[in-house]
């Protein structure tokens, strides 16, 4: 059997630092590696590969990596439940945290701020300080007022949310391609889904 | 060691698979995705959502407490409920008393590996409304997921 089906203990508290230790943990230990380079450059040639199939027209091709992203994060969140075996977030600023510290962690290696928030705590922001997306990237002129360039994030995040019951809308504010200071990705909470049970029940 | 079915549900109360062994001596007997098992997975579904609201509502204001096992004076139920809405359920004789690690090893090495990160096969097996609510009849027909469950559980069988 393989090491993660051991009996990891789950961070009980909701402190920040247990939170940071079992992820390391399981970046370190239980996560294959890949080159970061080769992930670059293929997600480069997926974006550029659309931009030619629809016609530099940088809206559908926003839209299209996040139906893309959506795709990716509803089968995505299964990988990271088994990995983690977190239990369903008790706050948006418990999500928060278990999407910079733990998800990023795990899946980019990269740990994203949180800020911004919201006066009735229903959204906030990512701010990523670096993007293993857009590595190597430079918006040609057309492309820079238009194009999200790591719009799939917003749908993985999208699509891996809701499938914990939580409709959210994701979308970037800013990007540092675009000329931007930061690149900021906003998650703003719609509602929490109700669990289906079954018909006749209720 | 004597494990007797093994059953997923998916977050529309539908149960997407079902291993039912018979006899003990031999590990290929019994039947999977049975329609014969349809009224018996409605059951098995109704008492952990049973259990499963009353260990939470137990639990008061500290919210996590998911139910894992349950002891009949027959059988013992092991459960993994996740937080996506999957759950995964062993029935296994009264000796075992802990088997959330071969529920873990079934989540994460099998269903992940065969069910979710393969893109030809459908993660969400309710395709319509009317298949929502526990009124779907999908199921997991991965030929990997069958095979891998088969020489995985296959062995704990006796």
């Amino acid at each position: 059997m393989s090491s993660s089906t051991n009996n990891t203990p789950v961070p009980s508290t909701s402190s920040k630092k247990s939170l940071k230790v079992f992820s390391d943990d399981i970046w370190k230990n239980k996560t294959a590696k890949i080159n970061a380079e080769l992930f670059t450059l293929t997600y480069g040639s997926i974006v550029s590969q659309l931009c030619t199939d629809y016609e530099r027209d940088f809206a559908k091709v926003n839209n299209q990596l996040y139906s893309m992203g959506y795709n990716i994060g509803v089968r995505l969140i299964e990988d990271f439940l088994a990995r983690t075996a977190l239990p369903r977030c008790d706050s948006l600023a418990r999500t928060s945290e278990v999407i910079t510290i733990c998800a990023f962690k795990v899946f980019l290696n990269v740990t994203p701020q949180v800020g911004n928030w919201s006066s009735n705590k229903d959204s906030f922001s990512l701010f990523l300080e670096e993007n293993p997306l857009s590595e190597f990237v430079e918006l040609p002129m057309d492309a820079a007022k238009e194009l999200w360039y790591s719009n799939i994030l917003c749908g993985v995040l999208k699509g891996a949310l809701e499938m914990v019951q939580m409709d959210c809308d994701v979308w970037f504010v800013n990007d540092v391609l675009k000329g931007d200071q930061t690149t900021e990705l906003r998650i703003k909470l719609n509602r929490v889904l109700k669990d289906e049970i079954p018909a006749g029940e209720d | 060691m004597a494990i007797y079915s093994f059953w997923v549900f998916d977050r529309h109360c539908n149960c997407i698979f079902d291993r039912e062994w018979t006899l003990k001596s031999n590990q290929s007997s019994g039947t999977t995705n049975s329609k014969l098992n349809e009224d018996t997975a409605k059951l098995l579904y109704g008492m952990v959502y049973s259990l499963r609201s009353i260990s939470q509502k137990l639990a008061g204001n500290e919210a996590h407490n998911e139910i894992r096992t349950i002891a009949t004076g027959k059988y013992r139920a092991h459960i993994l409920c996740t937080a996506s809405g999957l759950w995964f359920i062993l029935l296994s004789d009264l000796k075992q008393e802990d088997l959330s690690h071969v529920l873990r090893y079934l989540y994460g090495e099998i269903y992940v590996k065969t069910v979710a990160h393969n893109w030809l096969s459908p993660i969400d097996f309710a395709e319509s409304e009317a298949e929502k609510r526990g009124q779907g009849f999908r199921k997991i027909r991965n030929r990997n997921f069958l095979l891998r469950v088969e020489q995985f559980l296959g062995p704990m069988v006796n």
